[in-house]
């Protein structure tokens, strides 16, 4: 006789041969194989607490500084989907404008593809960090207007519609053509809550370290979306007067950047510890990595001369720049969510306000 | 009781809610301290010094219920002049036998008489009845003014009066404010309005003088008056689900169903014998013959008749000591070739594992049945010496079956709690694969014993054959009907079959069958009782009809109690059971435990015999004298009145008296089996106790098989003060290895201020305090810490000492250097034994327990 | 209407029976063997597969009406659950409907139509909701919603033996919490209270449907101190990406100015 003979080893330990499994959770999956002893699945193990359970000072409580919140289960590609996702919008805005315009009629088509493809490729990163891919449709089950990951979506899938129509329309003339532009319009419409409801998905959490920049977060998102999208067009093959237009429009954007990061580190500067996820660990690198990475393509952008180096140069320290901007902030989330005494203090400044 | 109890305390927490104070006495502050209104830690292996300073504590300040006490409890009778107390013998009682090593009880008894116990050693005496036993209606002098010198409570008196608060501090650790807190709340909680009841489990009754803690609590309870009233009483919290019941159907060696004694081969030789030595001329237990003849008609049925006294010789008899530890050292030395371990994992939940698993090799068979392979059904596999290699498995002959059980909800049966209620659960699924009930086993096991034998003519085969054994079948397994069982044990007419009402109902001329006296009346109307549910708000408060309760349903028991002499309530408050003059007949809330219709003014003649003796203030109709015994003429066999003895393995001297330890204790002088100096070993600093957790089931067979209840409590673990913790840099979460002279286990280390240092007479005293529920199978594995545990007990019940003894602690995991005393070399030198007693009782014969009496072992160090 | 959980910590004996029961009525798999030395709990936490989780709090600090020989000490006890708010962060949150609030008023994750987007997870202030990295999906308390519908309270309730954990009407449960606050203020204990009981108490999220009576600061329990809904402070977030989004459609304008005219 085996010890497992008694069980599925499952962790229910119930025989299905016997014992029904019937219960609110009875279908939800554990890993194979975690019968043998020690063999930790699920939450992650718990730390073993090294200090006297009651080694604490009554104005220092925590609970074995163990988080409050749960650690948001988000993976990489969901900041890298914040920024090809205000790439999009941006770029959307930036083609409806142009299009308006006597400008170029090649930068407004780039500007649909690139949109275009910014969305594929970032819904692409959505689905691929939902726990269950194949219900990826549910996202447009129903619209939630509390949700901003419903109104995101929803927005998403329009901007997807509009930016690719107008994006197939844009080689055509006479009445498709129109269509086109109003479809480039509607994109462009569409851009800035596309740019922007990234910021406040992340600030309507109970996450200390977004929630207490919800003010000044979607600036800095929409700011390092002009930023995104300007340094991937500054990439491509462009003449002196798309240059031009894209120039002025990233230079705006990296430093719209720059202050709106400061204005988001103003926000917060009452709050000790969700301050200090914004300049500790992972995020602090990448937030100051970021700023210098801005500063470095601002100026880059505003020197004299027309080089393809110089706008290369230009448009990578500015990619890095906006993806770094939403690396820090999500880590900086990560971040305040595992620290208990974050939670404990953005609540009680909030009170005592 | 949180801890162990949680459903139970739901009654104590509803108390509390009400307005109840809870008081927790322990050295750890628990889950039941958590919710108490006072914690008082206490050393481990103290508290006959704590209960008999609350004793002293009631003397001193005339606290006692003065009625209750005169008229209720043995206070007034006079002494024997022969008897001594401990207080002038320096911690012995008159009667020592040094050659026997034992108590001659004479000089303990009344003055001029000599009285039955209730229960209790009423059988086990030096070699030879005590011959006048029963005869008298209990004393016959008597002070009622409580002022003789001789009376039960003057010499109570004189033996509590050094266990002041002060010495109470010395010895158990407890501030004295602390104690003297618990007292006045205890007295000011009781008498006419108030009472008060004490629960307590195996922490009072695992030690060497285990015994004598309840009595210490009972005295504490007569002194009060909280006996047989409602709020009162002492509550036995048991560790299973029917413990109880496997006392009052006993899994005992020296019991027969009902508290009936096993009979004796050197003096119950016959029936007549048997019923003279054990009938009392007083009391209830005048009524013994009737039970005795009911149970040997149920067992041997038509057989049984009154020419060849009702087939008493065919039952077995007792040639020794054949408890636990006895037979487990038997085994050891080989003189026991098999072995049923049911429901039990003894390497796991008995004391000295690696003993229990040296006997295990030394059996011809061993048949394990339980839910899970446990450690037990397992020793030959991975048990600590295999482990280390010191033992091979191949070299192990012994032959195991392992038979996997029916769990509670698999089987018809009734569980019987504490407070001796018997409830009825019915099957709610057959039993999966081969598992099989108990019920099942033994009965078809039986049934295979009797077809093995049907041919043998040989008459030492005819109990088997003659053994009445046909209860129906049902169901594809054949499995017995538990209710005819039941109704068995009910009892019924011999003649029409049909059940009695009760054991009033009993017969001694052969005209009833009754399985078990007590439990009488459980299948009465041909009603399954025990399976009644009428909720409590459909009926009285005292809920009679949910469940049934020996015996007779009473849920009080001696609730005479409840009335004053003149059998009205002691107050209104506390009304329970009185007098109904008119009707001429007890009655109250509960069904009186007293002759129904004997009022409270009769007094027994002179002469007079049998239930006749018992007086209308007679409320403890059990005993001879039908009072409450503060002091005990006879039944134990450690001495009258309880005194503060120190563990076997202490840290300190015993503070009141030159006699170290129980005289009387039960020790097992073997090699393997090896003790601690009797105090102060420098080796064995420290005190451990061990417990069990809320999360775990005793030995774990029930629950380390279980994820749910595995992963809340998944690794053995000991508890430490922080102050032990600096001292031997101990870490929270590390790892820690504690060791004694039998074993070293590993364990997981939490530091606590749950589990303080107590300062007594200026030494710091650390305590370590071990669950006990991990062994080398299941889910969750850790070392048992049973492995700990030396072989000792108390004489009374040959329960081990396993709440207090000696050991060390040190930081890190397992040396692979020391081992286990069974299997590999002695861990340590001998060590001077003397010290424990007095010169007088010094020279105990050694090996005088069990079939091995006399016989002198290899390796003995005294 | 609806109903709820009244969890009174100071009758709480931390036996762990609503953990159990929960596990086994739920069938939820064990959250692994691994010990923590906090205290006696080695669970931590609520998760995705645990439901019901019990907090063992050794506190330097003494409660009032309690003697022990340890001095300043107490060991407080504590049966934590999802909340049910009231105004449900994971709820208000979750973009696909799987969410519902039932017609027991209680907050239910509806297995089938959960894809694991993750967004409960950072909308709950409470730390409950979870998702399970093996299934996908996010899981907590149901407040035995299956039971419910069979006129039968949660399992957890059901086991416990002291009554900590209360079942019932929300009305009738609040009147029984104040008054066992009274009780208790009225014995001495006056550090009892009430987290959660009703929107004026914890006007965050309009109360709790599982609230509980304490009797140090929620803190100690890793309970949030000022729980809020994420929703109720969205509004200015809103308003900065309009503000925003307009500002970039202006930068937009301004560089295309001029474009194309040379």
């Amino acid at each position: 006789m085996t010890e497992v003979s008694s069980g599925t080893g499952d962790g229910r330990w119930i025989d299905p041969s016997m014992g029904m499994l019937i219960g609110e959770a009875a279908d939800q999956k554990v890993p194979e194989g975690r019968t043998e002893r020690g063999h930790s699945e699920g939450a992650a193990p718990l730390p073993t607490w090294d200090r006297e359970p009651e080694a604490r000072r009554s104005d220092d409580i925590t609970y074995y500084d163990l988080p409050v919140l749960k650690e948001p289960v988000w993976m990489w590609v969901v900041p890298a989907y914040f920024y090809v996702g205000g790439l999009a919008g941006a770029a959307a805005v930036l083609g409806a404008v142009a299009q308006g315009s006597s400008s170029s009629r090649r930068l407004v088509n780039r500007c649909r593809w690139t949109a275009t493809g910014a969305i594929v490729a970032g819904t692409g990163l959505l689905i691929y960090d939902l726990g269950r891919k194949e219900r990826f449709l549910n996202m447009l089950r129903v619209f939630r207007r509390t949700s901003p990951m419903s109104v995101g979506s929803w927005v998403l899938a329009a901007s997807g519609g509009a930016n690719s129509s107008a994006a197939v329309l844009a080689g055509t003339d006479g009445l498709l053509r129109s269509l086109g532009d109003l479809s480039g319009a509607g994109a462009g419409l569409l851009g800035m809550p596309l740019a922007g409801y990234t910021a406040v998905l992340l600030s309507n959490s109970a996450v200390p370290a977004w929630k207490e920049a919800r003010k000044t977060l979607p600036f800095l998102f929409v700011s390092s979306a002009i930023n995104a999208a300007a340094s991937l067009l500054d990439l491509m093959e462009l003449d002196d007067d798309e240059a031009r237009v894209v120039k002025r429009f990233g230079t705006a954007g990296r430093a719209a950047e720059l202050l709106s990061g400061v204005m988001v580190e103003r926000e917060i500067a009452g709050i000790e510890r969700t301050a200090r996820a914004y300049k500790e660990g992972v995020a602090g690198s990448l937030w100051r990595g970021g700023e210098s990475l801005a500063v470095t393509s601002l100026i880059l952008g505003v020197l004299p001369g027309h080089s393809r180096l110089k706008r290369f140069a230009t448009g990578v320290t500015g990619s890095a720049a906006a993806a770094a901007a939403k690396f820090a902030v999500f880590h900086a989330g990560k971040a305040s969510a595992r620290d208990p005494k974050a939670t404990f203090e953005s609540q009680r400044s909030r009170a005592a306000h | 009781m949180a801890e162990c109890h949680p459903v139970g305390f739901r009654w104590v927490m509803e108390a509390k809610r009400r307005g109840a104070t809870i008081i927790h006495v322990d050295p750890r502050f628990t889950r039941t301290s958590a919710v108490s209104d006072l914690h008082v830690p206490i050393r481990a292996g103290s508290d006959i010094a704590f209960l008999g300073g609350i004793v002293n504590y009631i003397l001193e300040n005339e606290r006692h219920f003065v009625d209750y006490v005169v008229n209720y409890t043995n206070a007034p009778a006079l002494i024997d002049d022969d008897f001594r107390d401990t207080e002038d013998l320096d911690g012995l009682f008159s009667g020592w036998d040094a050659e026997k090593g034992q108590y001659d009880i004479s000089s303990w008894s009344y003055k001029g008489t000599d009285v039955a116990p209730a229960a209790g050693q009423r059988e086990i005496f030096s070699g030879e009845p005590h011959s006048e036993r029963g005869t008298t209606a209990g004393a016959e002098k008597f002070d009622f003014s409580l002022q003789d010198p001789a009376c039960v409570f003057q010499i109570l008196k004189r033996h509590y009066s050094r266990y002041t608060p002060q010495v109470v501090e010395e010895t158990c650790g407890i501030p004295k404010d602390l104690f003297l807190k618990v007292a006045e709340t205890l007295c000011s909680n009781s008498g006419r309005d108030r009472t008060s009841a004490f629960c307590y489990a195996v922490g009072w009754t695992q030690h060497s003088v285990g015994v004598q803690y309840i009595r210490t609590a009972a005295i504490i309870q007569l002194l009060l008056g909280n006996i047989g009233r409602p709020g009162g009483g002492i509550l036995a919290l048991r560790g299973h689900a029917s413990i109880q019941g496997s006392t009052d159907i006993p899994t005992l060696y020296n019991l027969l169903p009902g508290y009936l004694p096993m009979p004796k081969a050197t003096f119950d030789k016959t029936f007549e014998d048997y019923v003279k030595f054990n009938e009392s001329k007083s009391g209830w237990w005048a009524e013994f013959p009737k039970y005795i003849v009911s149970l040997l008609k149920a067992w041997f049925g038509d057989a049984a008749t009154f020419q060849n006294g009702w087939c008493y010789e065919y039952l077995p008899n007792l040639t020794g000591d054949h408890s636990h530890m006895t037979t487990v050292a038997d085994m050891a030395d080989g003189a026991i070739k098999g072995y049923f371990v049911m429901g039990e994992n003894p390497t796991v939940g008995s004391m000295h594992g690696a003993l229990h698993r040296k006997g295990m090799r030394e059996l011809d068979w061993l048949v394990v049945r339980d839910f899970a392979p446990t450690e037990t059904a397992e020793f030959w596999r991975d048990a600590p010496e295999i482990q280390r290699g010191e033992v091979r498995t191949e070299d192990i002959k012994t032959e195991v079956f392992m038979f996997p059980a029916a769990a509670h909800t698999e089987k018809d049966g009734a569980f019987t709690n504490t407070q001796r209620m018997l409830q009825w659960h019915h099957k709610a699924i057959e039993p999966p694969g081969d598992c099989r009930s108990e019920l099942h086993f033994v009965y078809h096991l039986g049934l295979r014993l009797k077809k093995l034998y049907e041919d043998s003519m040989d008459p030492k085969d005819r109990p088997l054959l003659d053994l009445t054994w046909d209860y129906p079948t049902k169901g594809p397994h054949q499995e017995p009907d538990a209710e005819a069982v039941l109704r068995e044990i009910n009892g019924y007419k011999v003649d029409s079959g049909e059940v009695v009402e009760g054991f009033t109902d009993l017969k001694s001329d052969g005209s009833t069958a009754c399985g078990c006296w007590i439990y009488s009346g459980v299948y009465k109307d041909g009603v399954n009782q025990a399976a009644r549910r009428k909720p409590g708000r459909e009926q009285s408060w005292v809920a009679s009809e949910w469940g049934w309760a020996w015996p007779h349903n009473r849920r009080i028991l001696y609730n005479r109690a409840s009335a004053d002499p003149e059998g009205k309530p002691w107050s209104e408050r506390k009304k329970y059971v009185w007098w109904d003059a008119k009707e001429g007949k007890w009655t109250g809330e509960d069904d009186p435990d007293f002759i129904p219709d004997r009022p409270p003014s009769y007094r027994p003649e002179e002469g007079a015999e049998g239930t006749a003796t018992i007086s209308g203030i007679d409320p403890f109709l059990m005993q001879g004298d039908g009072k409450g015994w503060i002091y005990a003429p006879n039944g134990l066999l450690d001495g009258p009145l309880p005194t503060h003895y120190e563990p076997q393995e202490s840290i300190c001297e015993n503070p009141l008296y030159g006699q170290q330890c129980n005289p009387a204790r039960m020790e097992w002088k073997r090699a393997d089996n090896p003790y601690h100096r009797a105090h102060g070993d420098p080796r064995f600093p420290y005190v451990i106790t061990t417990y069990r957790l809320t999360e775990h089931h005793t030995a774990g067979g029930m629950t380390r098989w279980l994820s749910w209840l595995s992963e809340l409590q998944p690794e053995m673990f000991c508890e430490v003060s922080p102050e032990l913790a600096a001292e031997n840099g101990l870490s929270n979460g590390g790892w820690a290895t504690i060791t004694t002279a039998r074993g070293e286990i590993e364990a997981r280390v939490l530091v606590t201020r749950r589990i303080p240092p107590l300062k007594i007479r200026g030494m710091i005293v650390h305590q370590i305090g071990l669950p006990y529920h991990w062994g080398s199978r299941g889910l969750v594995k850790g070392d048992a810490a049973n492995e700990l545990i030396s072989f000792v007990a108390d004489p009374n019940v040959s329960i081990q000492e396993s709440k207090a003894l000696t050991g060390n602690i040190e930081a890190g995991r397992k040396s692979s250097g020391r081992r286990v005393v069974t299997s590999g070399r002695p861990v340590e030198e001998a060590v001077d034994q003397t010290s424990r007693d007095k010169p007088a009782a010094a020279q105990r014969p050694a090996g005088s327990h069990g079939v091995e009496a006399g016989k002198s072992q290899e390796g003995e160090q005294s | 209407m609806g109903t709820g959980f009244f969890t009174d910590t100071t009758v709480c004996i931390g036996c762990k029976a609503c953990e159990v029961a929960c596990k086994e009525w739920n069938q939820l798999p064990d959250d692994g063997m691994s010990f923590t030395a906090m205290s006696y709990d080695n669970t931590g936490d609520l998760s995705a597969s645990t439901w019901r989780h019990v907090a063992f709090i050794e506190r330097p600090v003494a409660l009032s009406e309690q003697q022990t020989g340890l001095g300043n000490f107490s060991w407080l006890l504590m049966s934590d659950v999802c909340k049910h708010c009231k105004s449900a962060g994971c709820l208000e949150n979750c973009p696909t409907g799987a969410i519902v609030r039932t017609e027991f008023d209680s907050v239910y994750v509806q297995p089938d139509i959960c894809n694991g987007c993750g967004y409960c997870v950072v909308g709950c202030p409470f730390g409950v909701i979870d998702r399970r990295e093996d299934d996908g999906r996010a899981w907590k308390c149901t407040l035995c919603y299956d039971r419910q519908k069979d006129g039968m309270e949660p399992a957890c309730a059901k086991a416990c033996p002291t009554d900590s954990i209360q079942f019932g009407d929300l009305d009738e449960l609040r009147d029984k919490a104040r008054r066992r606050v009274e009780q208790l203020h009225a014995g001495g204990v006056e550090e009892a209270y009430l987290y959660g009981v009703d929107e004026a108490d914890q006007p965050g999220t309009d109360g709790l449907n599982a609230f509980f009576l304490l009797v140090d600061k929620p803190e100690v329990y890793n309970l949030p101190p000022e729980p809020v809904a994420p929703r109720k402070y969205a509004a200015p977030a809103w308003a900065s990406v309009a503000a925003a989004g307009v500002a970039m459609a202006l930068a937009a304008v301004a560089a295309v100015a001029g474009s194309g005219r040379q």
